[in-house]
């Protein structure tokens, strides 16, 4: 057990969004067309020098730990300290809006009572970024702060504010208030939903809460003790991404198509983000193949048109099939003349040949894990 | 078998020792069961996959020549769930006794000189295993012909044109596919029945023979010494006949056309006998507005800007813009430069071709392959456009 211990909670999908992956919690998402969002919090971790990792889970959780397993991907399989879940319990006590339960959280922190570890980074495991969180740690023990949280200069719009947690910061760094950032627009301080504090710290802050998302301890727990704690902010410069709904999810993984960004996020200063591996062939271009402007991962089969899209894994297009401005999720299949455009589709989906689907670019159309067109 | 039982019934032992000098530059730094196949592989995952799918799941890896990545790669089994508290992969180089320091001096020496490895899973079978062939097969068949037909040794054969057996180590059989005569690349060959490297063996019969041959004046080889030494005490030697898919990737030329077959029939058979390797572990790959990609197979971590064609991308292959790539294998970690082409050729790893510069002729003139080495760094010539 060494000195930091990272603790991993993730927010349930908002209730008003028919999001893509309402069958599993948010960050078991699909992105980037190989990765699960919650890659890029183990990776910042390994990447950091940080190998105790507790993951929180609350609801739909199985295709998270069927990712995680024993955490092998980012040498997290390991004899001292690694990988442990929270999971709930039945007997928990439940929160029907969020179907949050206080038990998992309260047990990681009675876990951590006992052990040598002087520090926490809670983070939020469907954030999408790539940090080495030991400068921000550093500036933590120089600032003599109570807690630091992590955040970046953004543009906000004012309709998907709701998730969206933004810090008013003063000259000398320090947080002055913590709220969401629904009905703002223009440049805010976005959190990233990372805050790194001494363990007692934690341990005070999440006393008795009854929720284990990472909104609600943003702003039911920490926004009333700015005034009492030394909250300082830390600002990150590289690339970020939350995903909350279709529209961002959409947004972000087209965002990869942009060689800078995907830089930012895979390689960034020689760190790399792991995830697991799996055995697909590579991917396979017909000999009428069409392709421009896309990210494709192994597996695929391309025999038909892909432009300006992101193809995940096992994906088949088939011959005269023109997929444009689609984000299409592992083993889409779409056959032989069929037409998309501007849609997202989840797991599995077949359409069948000759269909054409059209969304708009301000209204991406997202087809739900499985069905058949 | 369960994977905690000590006593394996069959266990393979894998030749990964030899250098494949016929692979040029290709095998100067690397064994050649680590040479790079098919965007995402290595040789030896053809025939460790095919352990692990026939159920054998104890395999000796035995190494001598440059093995380096080999053993990096093999690592400690993991990408093909070897990784186990019996059994599961080990590496076998040569070792010092007391009284040898030898090397392994043949394919039956590498053997001989792991008997006790052999010993500790106390198997009924073994299997012995080339690791240089492209391949999918089931062993479990073949041991079970093998127990059913009470053989001493069973060798895997394909039928292959009666004009090209020279080439190989022919079986001559009887009408009940018994083995009365084995020639090594006949000059006239009285059968069509080629030896594909893979044997099955009684261990204790085997055990005996290698012995004895450890002390006789020998070249120490299945083939030249083993076999015909079997045969002429009378031995059940029969053939086991495999009519899929099979290549011996031993040459440049070979290797180059392996990678294109794949191509046609990029399961080579394996549909729902997924190949395991171990993967780079990058995004998935990209291709600019200016990129175009046809008949091509193209792996993570790849950026394509200019065109390929007809070719065999490993992971982290980046092709700049106007750069063309047509009939070539290109291993991993290689940039093509701005307008640079490659035709007709294998890359090796990590190489770089400049801005301009021009690997390999045109496929259409009928010449060899172009192979460039690992490392290597290609500028464009002087007075050329």
């Amino acid at each position: 057990m060494s000195k930091y211990t990272a603790l991993c909670l993730s927010d349930p999908h908002p209730d008003h969004v028919n999001d893509g992956s309402s069958e599993r919690t948010l960050s078991a998402a699909r992105f980037a067309g190989r990765y699960r969002l919650v890659d890029f919090m183990l990776s910042n971790m390994v990447n950091s020098g940080i190998t105790d990792i507790g993951i929180i889970l609350n609801s739909h959780y199985q295709s998270l730990i069927a990712h995680i397993g024993m955490g092998k991907e980012w040498d997290l399989a390991r004899k001292a300290g690694g990988i442990t879940f929270f999971p709930p319990y039945m007997t928990d006590a439940r929160d029907s809006e969020y179907s949050a339960i206080d038990g998992p959280l309260q047990r990681a922190a009675r876990a951590l009572r006992g052990t040598k570890s002087e520090y926490v980074i809670l983070v939020n495991g469907s954030a999408v970024y790539n940090m080495d969180y030991r400068p921000a740690i550093e500036a933590h023990k120089e600032n003599g702060a109570d807690v630091t949280a992590v955040y970046a200069k953004k543009e906000v719009n004012k309709d998907a504010g709701e998730q969206t947690v933004v810090f008013d910061i003063t000259e000398d760094n320090r947080v002055r208030s913590i709220k969401t950032a629904s009905r703002l627009s223009g440049t805010a301080n976005v959190s990233l939903g990372a805050y790194i504090m001494p363990k007692h710290i934690f341990l005070q802050l999440v006393t008795g809460v009854k929720y284990c998302g990472m909104l609600r301890f943003s702003c039911e727990r920490l926004a009333p003790a700015v005034s009492r704690l030394k909250v300082m902010g830390y600002e990150f410069t590289g690339y970020s991404a939350q995903i909350s709904s279709v529209e961002t999810d959409f947004r972000h993984n087209m965002e990869m198509l942009d060689s800078e960004k995907r830089a930012a996020l895979f390689d960034y200063e020689g760190r790399r983000i792991f995830t697991s591996r799996r055995d697909s062939l590579p991917a396979k271009y017909g000999k009428a193949a069409r392709v421009e402007n896309s990210l494709v991962a192994d597996g695929c089969q391309i025999e038909g048109t892909v432009i300006n899209s992101v193809i995940c894994r096992n994906v088949r297009i088939g011959p005269g099939a023109v997929v444009e401005n689609c984000v299409l999720k592992d083993s889409t299949v779409i056959q032989q003349n069929a037409k998309l455009d501007w849609m997202i589709t989840d797991r599995g989906v077949i359409v069948s040949a000759g269909r054409n689907l059209i969304g708009a670019p301000t209204y991406p159309v997202f087809i739900e894990s499985e069905r058949i067109i | 078998m369960s994977p905690t039982d000590r006593k394996k019934e069959c266990i393979a032992m894998l030749l990964a020792g030899g250098r494949g000098s016929r692979l040029g530059p290709l095998t100067e730094e690397i064994a050649k069961p680590a040479v790079t196949f098919g965007g995402k592989y290595r040789i030896i995952d053809f025939p460790l996959t095919n352990c692990v799918r026939s159920g054998i799941d104890t395999v000796g890896v035995m190494t001598q020549y440059q093995p380096l990545l080999l053993h990096d790669y093999i690592g400690k089994g993991q990408d093909w769930d070897l990784d186990l508290l019996y059994g599961g992969v080990s590496i076998l180089p040569p070792h010092h006794t007391p009284g040898s320091t030898a090397w392994y001096s043949g394919t039956a020496n590498a053997v001989y000189q792991n008997i006790d490895f052999i010993d500790r899973f106390d198997p009924e079978y073994l299997l012995v295993l080339a690791a240089d062939h492209v391949y999918k097969m089931d062993y479990k068949e073949m041991l079970e012909h093998h127990k059913k037909v009470e053989a001493d040794c069973t060798i895997a054969v394909l039928e292959v044109p009666i004009e090209d057996a020279s080439r190989f180590g022919i079986l001559n059989t009887d009408p009940n596919d018994r083995v009365v005569e084995f020639e090594e690349k006949p000059e006239k060959p009285k059968n069509n029945l080629a030896s594909m490297g893979i044997y099955i063996f009684n261990w204790s019969v085997l055990c005996k023979y290698l012995k004895e041959d450890a002390k006789a004046d020998s070249e120490h080889d299945f083939g030249q010494n083993i076999l015909p030494n079997m045969l002429a005490d009378g031995k059940r030697m029969f053939a086991y006949r495999f009519d899929g898919y099979w290549k011996d990737v031993g040459t440049e030329e070979s290797l180059w056309q392996a990678n294109m077959d794949l191509l046609d029939d990029m399961h080579l058979g394996f549909e729902g006998w997924p190949l395991l390797s171990k993967s780079a572990g990058r995004p998935p790959h990209y291709v600019a507005p200016t990129g175009s990609v046809k008949n091509t197979l193209i792996t993570e971590g790849c950026e394509i800007y200019g065109s390929v064609e007809n070719s065999v991308l490993s992971a982290g292959v980046i092709v700049e813009e106007g750069a063309k790539v047509i009939d070539s294998v290109i291993m991993e970690n290689i940039r093509i430069g701005k307008d640079g082409t490659v035709q007709y050729a294998i890359l090796d790893e990590n190489t770089v071709v400049g801005e301009g510069a021009s690997v390999g002729e045109p496929r259409e003139k009928g010449g060899k392959v172009t192979v460039v080495s690992r490392c290597s760094v290609i500028e464009r010539e002087e007075g050329k456009a």
